[in-house]
């Protein structure tokens, strides 16, 4: 990259401190008049070392520092954590606590895609989205209260299952939720699908190419925005998604108002997984005898193991070598791909209005781009 | 005492007992008098409207928003707008150390003039304007053109990027705007056959079907194309680019603290009023109180005169504050164009529109007699539309009211004891 790409340009930066932005980061961006003619992503300011503080502490104590990689949607990072050490250390959880990690895991990607949803709105000047969206998140955290005790960070899945049973009369409550949930979806679907500026603002804007899909390692609705379905959850099942009856969604436009539909209908499809878990989930014990935290120790080996978060692919690859401690750990985040790389190809001949809407149309999502 | 020169002669005469005022060595000493007592007036009402009316938006939007909005400064919040000017007030005047300073400094008061210029030629009841000038409408197109010189000079003077790009946008939008809105008001003054405020709304008449919107079905259309630009002109949404948040997080504005911000804030506020009224002027009949013509209320004196002018003041008031609602409304549910699809609104189809409806005008102008059977034909069908429109509007506010009252109940067991201020 030269200096000066341009004959006539201003460049801009977009961020650290910017409302169109997802996070802490920024963009310098170099423009022509309304269109950036080339755009930089630069990172760094959110860095906490997330991995190193992992690897100089014992598993147990992993927990609270995995949660904060994505603060939308934490419990992915808990349930990978886990799962990991869990193939390594040999432990066989209960059948009841597989179900109960597939319920919290749809319920945070239900919160996460429904504030994506008013996110995406929100970023083209449709204020009342976000607010009614957040509502709709707070009855989901409700929930995850009850469940877990914390409303953002739940750390809810550990070691050998869960932390604890659902409470009585949880599943009452929680389709309650999902009834209200659903009772909105279509006031939000007036406000932003059949909105006719909404539409001319996401069509044909933000293109991803198919071709890059494979190249850059693209996932999530990002890629099922493509028409590609890349789902995890079908594609490398985990849990107890194998059960349960689900669609992949995908849209063909490979712009935002593709991406947008497909979260549309991830929402749906979640609260269809939950109804599914509620019906089946068997009894039994909710979490394995475990080994004393405090002198657990790993034999040597290594993993990588990924599920479907709400933005894409997430990867954990894990290296023990026989003591208390992780040897090496490597997270691999969709936003990584998305926000970093992505971002910068998608960014030439944008305007300077769509890319907040572009960036949060991926869910970029910083702490995840600098583990 | 049609306007403010008649009113001060009038006073001189009866103050001072000067029988003819033009040659006595003081009037022009009262006319500044009165030019400033005018003046103050007008700032007051429009102090006294945008304040208010940042309480009442904000209120809207949060029952939009399924949130309460303002309601910690007195009973319900009302006193919100005179805390937050106090808390203006008192804060520091920054001005960025790199910044153009006489350019930083002097823009707020361009805006400010540019935007309260306007309030000259508006009237407001009957006899109730501050000068009802014979060119009253090339006037309120002419001198909100300061405005743009004021954002233009805020813009570059911060010495900011965001500013600069807030500031050409804004400047852009409201020299396109200018345009349709001109043509709109055009078409207008071609019916009225006069270029003052007053005298097309004595062109008009008090009934519905007497105003210049129902008069035939181009200036319906001629009606939108001017709210349409209005709206742009305002830098209201979905037109509000020059202050899009997610994008140039403030726009022109965003290097601005304390007093100047709310000059700002404070001219884009009272153009709310500025371009309601100055539709309801134009197009929706002005202050017309059906059955008493504006020469009767003149013939009138003493209190009743006052009555009158009162009445109509109300009814003028009336009309803008329905407008007023439906920008307010407007601003909620309709999110921002980009700067390309904004341009090719304007230049594409408003400006081709609004050149169609004018010449569409004046062939209906030379072909329909007025108040002849087509005229009435027109008049009565518009009404007709409008009236349909009105009727599904109401409907919807009740619908909206009556799921308000039962998820009310449902949710806290009670009778709701307060009208919603939801909007369809």
């Amino acid at each position: 990259m030269t200096e000066r790409p341009l004959e006539k340009h201003t460049q801009l930066w977009v961020g650290p401190q910017h409302p169109g932005i997802t996070g802490n980061m920024s963009v310098q961006i170099w423009v022509q008049g309304d269109t950036i003619q080339l755009g930089r992503t630069h990172v760094g300011y959110l860095h906490r070392g997330f991995e190193k503080l992992v690897e100089r502490r014992k598993f147990i104590q992993a927990f609270p520092i995995v949660c904060r990689i994505c603060v939308p949607e934490p419990d992915t990072n808990e349930y990978l954590l886990t799962a990991g050490l869990e193939e390594l250390a040999g432990i066989e959880i209960p059948e009841r606590a597989k179900w109960l990690r597939t319920l919290v895991l749809e319920l945070a990607r239900l919160a996460a895609t429904v504030q994506a949803l008013g996110g995406q709105a929100g970023t083209l000047g449709l204020g009342v989205v976000p607010n009614w969206t957040y509502t709709l998140r707070d009855y989901i955290l409700d929930r995850f209260e009850e469940l877990s005790g914390g409303r953002v960070y739940h750390m809810y899945i550990i070691y050998g299952g869960v932390r604890r049973d659902i409470p009585e009369g949880f599943f009452e409550r929680l389709e309650g939720t999902l009834k209200t949930i659903e009772e909105r979806l279509p006031a939000l679907d007036n406000l932003i699908f059949d909105n006719a500026v909404f539409q001319k603002r996401t069509q044909g804007v933000g293109i991803v190419k198919p071709e890059w899909i494979d190249e850059m390692g693209i996932s999530g609705p990002t890629a099922r925005g493509c028409g590609r379905p890349i789902d995890i959850r079908r594609v490398d099942p985990y849990l107890v998604y194998p059960a349960l009856d689900f669609d992949v969604i995908t849209a063909d436009g490979c712009d935002i108002w593709s991406r947008t539909l497909v979260r549309r209908g991830d929402i749906e499809q979640s609260i269809k997984i939950i109804r599914q878990i509620m019906r089946q989930i068997p009894d039994g014990p909710f979490c394995a005898r475990l080994p004393n935290m405090l002198h657990w120790k790993i034999p040597t080996g290594q993993t990588y193991l990924r599920a479907e978060a709400s933005r894409g692919e997430m990867g954990y690859y894990m290296v023990t070598d026989g003591s208390d401690k992780l040897r090496r750990m490597h997270v691999r985040g969709p936003s990584y791909v998305h926000g970093f790389s992505l971002l910068e190809r998608m960014l030439p001949g944008l305007n300077i209005a769509d890319l907040s809407a572009t960036m949060v149309s991926m869910q970029t999502c910083p702490p995840e781009m600098e583990r | 005492m049609n306007n403010l020169q008649g009113l001060a002669d009038y006073a001189i005469r009866a103050w001072f007992s000067v029988p003819d005022p033009a040659r006595w060595p003081y009037t022009w000493l009262v006319y500044l008098g009165f030019i400033l007592l005018a003046g103050l007036i007008a700032v007051g009402f429009a102090a006294g409207f945008a304040g208010p009316m940042s309480f009442i938006e904000r209120r809207i939007a949060g029952r939009m928003m399924s949130r309460i909005g303002p309601n910690r400064v007195g009973p319900q919040g009302i006193f919100q707008f005179i805390a937050d000017g106090i808390k203006s007030l008192l804060k520091e005047d920054i001005v960025p150390a790199e910044a153009d300073r006489p350019l930083f400094l002097l823009a707020p008061y361009l805006v400010f003039t540019g935007m309260f210029g306007t309030f000259v030629a508006l009237p407001f009841a009957a006899h109730v304007i501050a000068a009802d000038l014979d060119v009253g409408i090339l006037w309120l197109l002419a001198i909100p053109s300061l405005v743009v010189v004021g954002l233009l000079m805020a813009g570059w003077g911060s010495n900011s990027k965001w500013a600069v790009f807030g500031g050409v946008r804004s400047a852009a939008q409201l020299v396109s705007y200018e345009i349709p809105s001109a043509f709109a008001l055009l078409s207008v003054v071609l019916f009225a056959g006069t270029l003052s405020t007053q005298g097309i709304i004595a062109a008009q008449g008090p009934w519905p079907w007497e105003w210049f919107i129902f008069r035939n079905p181009l200036l319906f259309v001629t009606f939108f194309i001017f709210f349409i630009s209005a709206l742009a002109e305002g830098n209201r949404a979905p037109f509000d680019l020059p202050e899009a948040e997610s994008e140039l997080v403030s726009g022109y504005n965003v290097e601005y603290s304390g007093m100047r911000f709310v000059f700002f804030f404070f001219a884009e506020w009272a153009n709310l009023w500025v371009m309601s009224a100055l539709a309801t002027t134009a197009f929706l009949g002005g202050w017309q109180v059906p059955g008493m013509p504006a020469v009767e209320i003149a013939a009138m004196t003493g209190w009743r005169f006052v009555g009158w002018e009162a009445l109509s003041f109300l009814i003028f008031a009336l009309k803008t504050s329905v407008l007023v609602f439906v920008v307010v409304q407007l601003r909620w549910t309709l999110p921002r164009l980009r700067v390309d699809q904004l341009m090719t609104t304007c230049w594409k189809y408003l400006v081709p529109l609004s050149l169609i409806t004018l010449t569409g005008n004046l062939v209906l102008l030379a072909l329909v007699p007025e108040r002849g059977v087509v005229d009435w034909m027109m008049r009565g069908l518009m009404v007709l539309i409008a009236a349909a429109l009105a009727l599904r509007y109401l409907q919807r506010v009740r619908a909206n009211y009556l799921a308000d009252r039962e998820n009310y109940r449902k949710m806290e067991g009670k009778e709701l004891w307060y009208p919603p201020y939801r909007l369809p």
